[in-house]
């Protein structure tokens, strides 16, 4: 019984979407259609929404997503989230984006040709020596990273065990309001904690030890920030489910202003 | 030695000096006419050709009619030489009257004249060589006057007052004028000038060789000094840009030129103080020859520099103190300011701003308009700074240096704002780059604008010339040549460089070039190529197209470290401004004074709208060594409303800076500086060979003759022979020259071989 059960979950994962329900009040969404057969999909752009493809921690089991098509925790909300987001990219500002997502990895040279990536449940993950270089002279040439998705202490030791990896000694600041990454497209000053789709249901805004807010960055020698990091928070649910009624608004709008800015900032500095 | 034999035989044969048959005029003096001398000449022609021709077939049967030909040429010629003498040939050549002309001699008393060869200085030599009995000659046919030459000619009453070799400089062109303007009412049948040649003012100009064909004055040089030192090496002159922009990149074209070490190695430096920038081997070519050699070096921190350009000195040289010269260089620090407009949010925004970081001596402005109503501004002093969108006075848009016009379409700019962008390169003088992109160039309708002849190429009237696909860089001839694109100070190094950069993001037709237009670097995408950077100068600016905006690919994907895409950037944006003027520009035509302290200061003066500003008070304030301090009024040149000028002399040798300031009432309109450097041992340590080519030209060109010092005993015969001063006409015969005897003494000769070898004697 309980294997049969365990393979309709997965099939169910098959159907696509993001299963990220759990609990009481879960719900299965609509069949989201992701159709890529117009030719705007395939059109080469200035600007890719890039999401980082890594390997998993052996010691993490599941990951939202399942395996199979997607596999990995670097596809949690992959790829509504990534669409939505983009449809906000394309009706607010004059970036010229591919209306599709682009998945990269640490594998080839071919991440130098996305300036601008994207990682989520950053907790769970882990690099080769090879693959920790490469993003090491990514982000050091002129590559922006904004990871998302991990929650509490103990998501933040084993985020920091992967970034020590790329970055021995760089120290991890906070992030200031009047920091100009909040400032280049939207004037974002009071921030607030920005729940996954979990708090649908559960009603509240922190997962695990999260309790609070953690926007921080690493720099470059000259003050850039190189990597943004979104702690403590789920910006990539905020993005999938900003069209379900049941989401609260101003998560959504405050996420899409995030995002917004930190492309922007990408893209200016 | 070969021209003198030369001379000598010419004399020989001919009796008279050439001088003679190229002034005189040839005449014949019986008192036949003309024309039965040309009817016999004919007749005797005709007369011994019928002769011969009849004659043919009765002589041996073997003459053939070229020989027969040959014949007749040669009895022709002895019977019309003869006949051309009973008409008495002669030639009239007009001749100074004893006694009743001014012969001008000018000895050099310069520096250079005080050079000891063969155990007696120049001067020396010259005045022996008068003392010779070639002055006393010529003090018994006329009258001769007696000037020290050297920056200006003084009249002296005899040889004793000259031979202090003391004067710094010479200037045979001034020195010629004065004489002239100083004897415009005497009679003066000719010059004779004792020198080395060696003339600090760089030549003798064309108006004073005027002045001395009008008045027939021909001028005889006799040249001192050794005409090549061996062996030494010489630097004859380094030519780098006055002005510079602080850590920007140099080059100078360093030429000299050596006797006795052909094909040997040796060092080539640039030097600030006992710093080097720059050395690299070089190769010495032939002897004699001027040799010309790149140095790249960076120009370092800002200040006012005196740069050493040397070869290191070899074996046996004779002087090693014209081994180095020395150059002055304003490397300026003030902050050039570039507006960067850009369109649409693109990666190649964010590069340029990344390269432009580390160079203090640039900032970049930019505004980029991120959605249709909102403007991102970065790298604005002022909060207040373009807030308004894109500049419309010229006050506001010509405080910066350059432009640089991402993906804006044209319909971006208003009219007034176009025409701003136009003035803001033509009268301004600013410099302003167009990128490519998907609203540039064709794509964001240029074409149709009032700005397309700001471009410097003509642009494809298709559409969809932006394209998305990979193209690679390729530089060419004009682009290895530019610093803009010199990644590597080795060409070849460059060359290499340029072709392992990866391939560009994106490219975009520009067009066609425009004549006068210099393509830098070109795109190969598939099997076409495209001009990629092309520049132009344009009014008092320059433009230029980089008809890409993929470049970003050369930093995200070269190894970590890599300075490529930065060194590019840089080069380009300083290239962009470097030579954008102020509202105050201040030359000076030789920023090196050689032996001559004298200084031409220029302004050119603008408001704040970079209009001429006339009504502007000017002063130049000198520093100089010693704790020399001076300033200078300049005073407006007429006709020319902003300019202003200003003479001055630098008394002492060492290095000046000249500060010109500008005010209107109580407005600063601007300040700028120059420096200069008197440099006062050229005459001694340069060029201390005779100038024998300019000593000869002026002969030449004057109707002169150039003489050495052994062949002075035959001046006093030919210089009567002018037409200067008051002459007479006289008749020289021609009847009995030598070389008639022999004409006609061989042409019998060889008529009468010729006879015999053929059979027909």
């Amino acid at each position: 019984m309980v294997l049969v059960l365990g393979l309709a979950a997965g099939v169910v994962a098959f159907q696509g979407g993001s299963l990220g329900t759990q609990g009481p009040g879960s719900f299965f969404p609509p069949s989201y259609s992701y159709d890529d057969s117009q030719s705007a999909s395939k059109e080469p752009s200035e600007f890719y929404w890039s999401r980082l493809r890594y390997t998993s921690r052996v010691d993490m089991y599941g990951g939202y997503g399942g395996y199979g098509g997607y596999g990995g925790s670097w596809s949690r909300d992959y790829p509504k989230a990534d669409r939505q987001f983009l449809m906000a990219l394309k009706r607010l500002t004059r970036i010229e984006a591919r209306p599709t997502e682009q998945v990269v990895d640490l594998d080839s040279d071919d991440i130098f040709n996305y300036p601008w990536v994207y990682a989520v449940q950053v907790a769970n993950w882990t690099f080769t020596d090879a693959e920790a270089k490469r993003l090491h002279d990514y982000l050091m040439k002129g590559g922006f990273l904004m990871v998302d998705d991990f929650h509490g202490t103990a998501d933040w030791d084993r985020f920091m065990a992967g970034m020590r990896m790329v970055f021995p000694d760089r120290p991890v600041e906070d992030l200031a309001d009047e920091d100009e990454i909040f400032h280049g497209l939207y004037d974002i000053g009071a921030r607030f904690q920005i729940p996954g789709e979990q708090y649908v249901w559960s009603g509240r805004t922190y997962e695990k030890d999260g309790y609070v807010p953690k926007w921080r960055a690493i720099r470059d020698d000259k003050g850039r920030v190189m990597v943004a990091i979104c702690h403590n928070m789920h910006l990539g649910d905020a993005w999938e489910w900003a069209d379900d009624p049941r989401y609260p608004e101003p998560f959504a709008s405050m996420a899409f202003r995030v995002g917004l800015d930190y492309i922007m900032y990408g893209m200016t500095h | 030695m070969g021209l003198a034999v030369v001379r000598t035989m010419f004399e020989f044969f001919f009796r008279y000096p050439a001088r003679v048959f190229s002034q005189g005029d040839f005449v014949l003096l019986s008192g036949w006419p003309k024309w039965i001398l040309c009817i016999l000449l004919l007749g005797a022609a005709v007369a011994l050709g019928w002769r011969i021709y009849s004659r043919i077939g009765r002589t041996a049967h073997n003459l053939k009619y070229w020989q027969a030909a040959v014949i007749w040429l040669l009895e022709s010629m002895v019977v019309c030489l003869v006949l051309v003498l009973l008409w008495q040939p002669a030639i009239v050549v007009a001749e100074l009257k004893p006694q009743q002309n001014v012969i001008a001699v000018l000895i050099d008393d310069s520096r250079s004249m005080g050079i000891s060869e063969g155990g007696a200085t120049r001067v020396e030599q010259a005045k022996q060589a008068l003392q010779n009995n070639v002055l006393a000659e010529l003090q018994a046919k006329f009258q001769t006057r007696l000037y020290r030459l050297d920056r200006s000619v003084t009249r002296v009453n005899n040889l004793q007052e000259i031979g202090d070799a003391a004067a710094p400089a010479t200037h045979i062109g001034d020195g010629l004028n004065q004489l002239l303007a100083e004897t415009s009412d005497l009679p003066v049948g000719g010059v004779v000038l004792l020198s080395d040649g060696s003339d600090n003012s760089r030549g003798i100009d064309r108006d004073t060789i005027a002045a001395l064909r009008n008045r027939h004055i021909p001028v005889d040089t006799v040249g001192f000094g050794e005409e090549t030192v061996s062996p030494d090496v010489e630097m004859d002159d380094a030519v780098v840009a006055p002005r510079a922009v602080a850590d920007s990149r140099l080059s100078a074209e360093i030429r000299f030129h050596q006797h006795g070490y052909d094909g040997r190695k040796a060092t080539l430096s640039v030097r600030d103080g006992d710093k080097v920038l720059s050395s690299r081997e070089i190769t010495f070519a032939g002897a004699g020859k001027i040799q010309s050699e790149e140095l790249l070096f960076n120009a370092g921190a800002a200040g006012a520099k005196s740069l050493q350009f040397s070869t290191d000195p070899q074996p046996d040289e004779k002087n090693r103190l014209n081994n180095s010269v020395t150059r002055p260089v304003d490397v300026e620090s003030a902050q050039r300011r570039i507006l960067y407009v850009e369109g649409e949010p693109r990666w190649e925004y964010k590069f340029i701003r990344r390269a432009e970081d580390d160079d203090k001596t640039v900032q970049i402005v930019s505004m980029l308009r991120t959605t249709e109503n909102k403007i991102y501004r970065q790298g604005i002093d002022d909060p207040k700074e373009l807030a308004d969108g894109f500049p419309v006075r010229p006050e506001d848009l010509f405080t910066y240096s350059g432009i640089i016009i991402g993906s804006v379409e044209a319909g971006y700019f208003t009219p007034v704002q176009q025409d701003l962008l136009r003035e803001f390169v033509d009268r301004r003088g600013g410099g302003v780059l167009f990128l490519g992109g998907h609203s540039s160039l064709g794509d964001g309708v240029w074409t149709g604008s009032s700005l397309v002849d700001l471009l410097p190429v003509v642009l494809p009237t298709h559409k969809n010339t932006f394209h998305r696909a990979p193209a690679y860089a390729e530089l060419t001839a004009a682009g290895a040549d530019s610093l803009i694109c010199r990644l590597a100070d080795d060409p070849d190094a460059n060359a290499l460089r340029w072709k392992k950069l990866p391939y560009l993001m994106d490219y975009q037709e520009a067009g066609t070039p425009k004549p006068g237009a210099a393509v830098l670097a070109q795109m190969r995408a598939g099997s076409s190529k495209y001009p990629m950077l092309i520049t132009q100068n344009y009014g008092r600016g320059r433009t230029a197209v980089l008809a890409t905006s993929g470049t970003w690919r050369w930093q995200m994907s070269m190894p970590l470290g890599d300075t490529s895409h930065q060194m590019f950037w840089q080069q380009l944006l300083r290239w962009l401004v470097a030579d954008t003027p102020g509202r105050v520009v201040a030359t000076i035509p030789n920023r090196t004074l050689l032996d001559d302290g004298h200084v031409h200061f220029s302004a050119d003066v603008r408001d704040d709208e970079y209009q001429p500003a006339p009504d502007a008070k000017v002063e130049a304030h000198v520093i100089g060594p010693g704790g020399i301090s001076s300033t200078v009024e300049m005073v407006p040149v007429p006709d020319t409303p902003g300019s202003f000028q200003a003479d001055w002399t630098a008394d002492k040798a060492g290095s000046y800076v000249a500060e010109v300031t500008a005010g209107r009432g109580s407005e600063e309109l601007g300040r700028d500086v120059v420096t200069f450097l008197r440099s006062d041992d050229v005459a001694e340590n340069f060029h201390t060979e005779q100038n024998r080519d300019l000593l000869e030209r002026l002969a030449q060109q004057t109707g002169g003759r150039y003489w050495r010092p052994g062949d002075l005993g035959k001046l006093a015969e030919e210089i009567p022979y002018s037409q200067a001063g008051i002459t007479m006409r006289e008749t020289k015969e021609l009847w009995d020259l030598p070389i008639l005897f022999l004409l006609i003494l061989l042409a019998r000769s060889m008529e009468w071989l010729l006879r015999r070898r053929w059979g027909i004697v």
